[in-house]
């Protein structure tokens, strides 16, 4: 059923499988129940995806309600080929603990580069200045 | 957001207060609310029913003998934990015994559901107030599905005891699963039957009213208007996405009676005949009964399957019925061909459509639309099965689902569908006037046309507010409304005109500058006694030449071209029309040597009229007095004479002269003069020459003549005049001139 042809709307998205980015830089991944006009999503067993190199860890999180601001993009997960990719699953705790390893690598990074900054005399903007993500 | 499961408190008062706040927008919706205006008003007390209810539930409770409804395996419940703790409500044995009533005494359900049961499970799964919420299978639609699985697995629902309504309504009430009808055909023995038949088949659950809180009919939408716009801004034009009215289905008719319209509707309001409450299920199977019948008797057929049943039912429905009937009703209909398509796999291809309601589709477009749905028509319905299988699906009523798409559709209306989407139309334009050109490239050629604003353009014309009395302007201003800060008026003159005004500006500056070099000359010809003084010896001669120089090209100036003793009339006038000339003139005359000073004396005699009416303005001529009078103490009496005669000049002239001061003045001054060379020397010449007597014979004629208003008063009057008057006049005449002289000379 063609709710708004022409025009781009979550409505034909309902009951399907999708994956949301949202602006903290989550990845869900749930099926899309319910919409409102701010595109606020209702998502169904939802599965909080976490991406590390070529590995992933999932963790169910139930239903999520995400105000519409908050996302930056959703798409539809073609059920076929989600099971076929490269990437690798593994359990929450090793996905959990690599994303620690990979922020600590960051942030150690990070601080390196200020501090070279701060050598030569420059000032880079605070993290918190930055918008999101 | 559509509440489909509130498990919090705190939502709870803000969606029942949107809610009814909602049910005050509400119009059509009101048509179908037998609780306000049917039935449900006039006849229906809830609380009656509420009695009635209670003092069924004790006939029931005893009894009731506690079957349980077993369920069929039905999809495990999902993972979606019950929240701990059960909240005991109120009514809930009564709502358990109804239950367990329902369940054990239908067989069409008790197959179905399953043994014991299990209240710790139940209590937390609906709305922490379970109090209200429907948990009667027959109310699958008004619980969420998984309540649904586990009412079935258990059996016992917390029914609602408070709004008995909604029972009984949300018994017949929608869901994509539809137990209802089965419900309905087997409860004939019920003695709930008849509490059913009161209340009515398709009814509106009530705003939610009870004492508990919620009842799962917050689930379902409130009764809202058809706009659901909350807040936003009013609708001016009809939006595009307006379906046409038309006239309702035949079948939908018997459904609802339109009984009351709360509020007339807006135009702009998406009609909606029917009671969307309805289940599309129900409305599709009193309207399929006639058509076709359940192939086999209400069994032990899973919820799931009893839904796909009823849903394949649909499928020949359209095709049955007309189709533009089918479009407003069809609003209800439709979204359900669109919905389980799905699952109607093995039946066909669902009639894709587009929704009439997107009339803001450039036409264009709207082809292209139908012919790819047309074409994905053919290979379509692929993972029907797996979304049958989805015991989650459709959370998202269809009126919900409606709800958000009229806001959506709303963005999109546009008055002005240029100025919003300039590309969109430009595009569609230009791809039908290719496709045009390619059918018919052979005929004609096509053009494009210009398609200018048809918007008339309105004259702002700014008036700035003004006060009474008050000086300016307000400085009020705005960017849509500049303040005129100058009122500046355009003057546009001829070009003629304008050669006038130049010439006469290029005379005066000529005057203005004849007379500033005049100045010059006689600044020096002033200061040559000062300087002769102090420059030595030697050089004194070459100054006094200088200074000869100086003066003659004074005179020169003035004079005449070719004669050397009168004064160019023109030149005169043309200097003493400025004041500076006069000035000039007056400051000239004490340098000029005797000869030329007279002539100079002439010239301005001769002109006193002209210079008079000149003079006008500047009233200056006055100060030539001083010097003229020591003029004419130095000139002959022919020269006097002359310049007597120059006074009187063309006939009419004396009255004029008279007329102004200076002319009376200077008149007077030659008389004077004249009588004190008379009365001086008794050889003097005057009388000699006749022209003396006649002329003060005229000059006494016309004093006397003239009236004493038009007679200036002079400067002074000589006091010797009288002494000449005597001579020439006899003594009445005297007397009266004597008289006009004393008043002249007092009218000072």
């Amino acid at each position: 059923m063609n709710y708004m042809p022409g025009t781009a709307s979550l409505l034909e998205d309902i009951d399907k499988k999708h994956l949301v980015l949202l602006r903290d830089g989550r990845t869900l991944i749930g099926i899309l129940r319910s919409i409102d006009q701010f595109a606020n999503l209702v998502l169904h067993q939802t599965v909080e995806r976490i991406h590390v190199g070529k590995k992933f860890g999932d963790i169910p999180r139930g239903i999520f309600i995400v105000r519409g601001e908050n996302v930056v993009l959703l798409g539809e997960v073609d059920l076929d080929k989600e099971y076929d990719q490269i990437l690798q699953r593994v359990s929450i705790e090793q996905i959990l603990e690599e994303q620690r390893l990979e922020q600590q690598a960051k942030q150690e990074s990070e601080r390196l580069k200020l501090q070279a900054v701060k050598e030569r005399g420059l000032s880079m903007p605070k993290a918190d200045a930055l918008d999101d993500f | 957001m559509f509440r489909f499961q509130s498990l919090d408190d705190d939502c709870t008062l803000e969606e029942e207060e949107e809610e009814e706040g909602l049910v005050e927008e509400e119009d059509e919706i009101d048509q179908f609310n037998d609780d306000t205006f049917g039935a449900g008003a006039i006849d229906d007390d809830w609380q009656e029913e509420h009695a009635r209810l209670a003092e069924l539930d004790e006939r029931v409770r005893d009894g009731s003998a506690g079957s349980d409804a077993s369920c069929t395996a039905l999809p495990p419940p999902p993972s979606a934990k019950p929240p701990p703790g059960l909240e005991e409500s109120r009514g809930e044995d009564l709502v358990e015994s109804l239950a367990r009533l329902i369940l054990g005494s239908d067989p069409a359900i008790a197959g179905v559901s399953a043994s014991g049961p299990d209240r710790s499970q139940f209590g937390p799964m609906p709305q922490t107030q379970a109090a209200p919420s429907t948990h009667a299978v027959g109310a699958p639609s008004l619980l969420s599905y998984q309540q649904h699985q586990h009412l079935l697995h258990q059996g016992t629902p917390s029914l609602p005891q408070v709004n008995s309504h909604s029972i009984w309504e949300n018994s017949m009430g929608f869901g994509p699963v539809g137990v209802n009808p089965g419900l309905a055909s087997h409860m004939k023995d019920s003695p709930l039957l008849s509490i059913i038949k009161e209340v009515g088949l398709p009814k509106r659950p009530p705003p939610v009213r009870s004492e508990d809180g919620r009842d799962l009919s917050e689930r379902v939408p409130p009764p809202r208007s058809s706009s659901p716009v909350i807040g936003s801004p009013p609708v001016r034009a009809v939006p595009i996405g307006t379906p046409p009215k038309q006239p309702m289905s035949h079948a939908l008719n018997q459904i609802h009676c339109p009984t009351v319209h709360v509020r007339a509707p807006v135009q702009h309001r998406f009609p909606s005949p029917f009671p969307e409450r309805l289940s599309p299920n129900t409305i599709l199977n009193i309207a399929n009964s006639p058509l076709c019948r359940p192939p086999f008797p209400a069994g032990v057929l899973s919820q799931i399957q009893q839904a796909q049943l009823l849903n394949s039912q649909v499928r020949p429905f359209p095709r049955g019925s007309p189709a533009p009937p089918l479009l407003p009703g069809g609003a209800g209909f439709r979204p359900f061909f669109g919905q389980p398509p799905p699952r109607v796999g093995p039946h066909g291809p669902p009639p894709n459509s587009i929704r009439h309601n997107t009339t803001h589709l450039h036409p264009q477009h709207r082809r292209m639309l139908t012919q790819r749905m047309q074409n994905r028509g053919d290979h379509g319905g692929r993972g029907c099965d797996r979304r049958s299988r989805d015991p989650y699906s459709n959370l998202m009523t269809q009126r919900e689902k409606e709800w958000v798409a009229r806001i959506q559709m709303m963005q999109l209306q546009s008055t002005d569908p240029y100025l919003d989407d300039y590309y969109y139309q430009n595009y569609y334009e230009k791809m039908e006037k290719r496709q045009e050109r390619d059918r018919d490239s052979s005929r004609k050629e096509h053009t494009t046309k210009l398609i200018t604003p048809q918007v008339a353009k309105l004259e702002h014309t700014y008036r700035p507010v003004q006060f009474a009395g008050s000086l300016g302007k307000l400085t009020v201003s705005s960017v849509n409304n500049p303040r005129k800060m100058i009122d500046a008026v355009m003057t546009s003159r001829t070009d003629d005109e304008e050669k006038r005004e130049k010439q006469v500006w290029n005379k005066r500056r000529q005057i203005l500058y004849t007379v500033e070099k005049m100045y010059s000359l006689l600044l020096e010809v002033q200061d040559f006694e000062k300087k002769f003084l102090q420059t030595p010896e030697e050089e004194r001669d070459a100054l006094l030449e200088q200074h000869k120089n100086n003066t003659l090209q004074l005179y020169n100036s003035i004079r005449e071209k070719e004669w050397d003793d009168r004064v160019s009339d023109e030149q005169c006038l043309m200097i003493m029309s400025v004041r500076k000339g006069k000035g000039l003139i007056a400051r000239l005359l004490p340098f000029l040597p005797p000869p030329q000073a007279a002539a100079v004396v002439m010239g301005v005699a001769r002109n006193i009229p002209a210079l008079a009416k000149k003079d006008k303005q500047d009233q200056v001529l006055c100060c030539l007095v001083d010097p003229v009078a020591v003029v004419i103490q130095s000139m002959s009496s022919s020269a006097l004479t002359d310049l007597l005669q120059e006074l009187q000049g063309s006939e009419g002239q004396l009255p004029r002269v008279l007329q102004n001061k200076f002319g009376v003045t200077l008149l007077y001054l030659i008389l004077s003069e004249g009588e004190r060379m008379q009365s001086s020397d008794p050889n003097c010449q005057l009388m000699d020459d006749n022209r003396w007597t006649e002329l003060v014979f005229s000059v006494t004629r016309e004093l006397l003549k003239v009236p004493s208003s038009s007679l200036s008063p002079p400067l002074f009057t000589p006091p010797n005049l009288l002494s000449l008057f005597s001579r020439y006049v006899d003594r009445q005449r005297l007397e009266l001139l004597q008289e006009k002289l004393q008043v002249n000379a007092l009218s000072r």
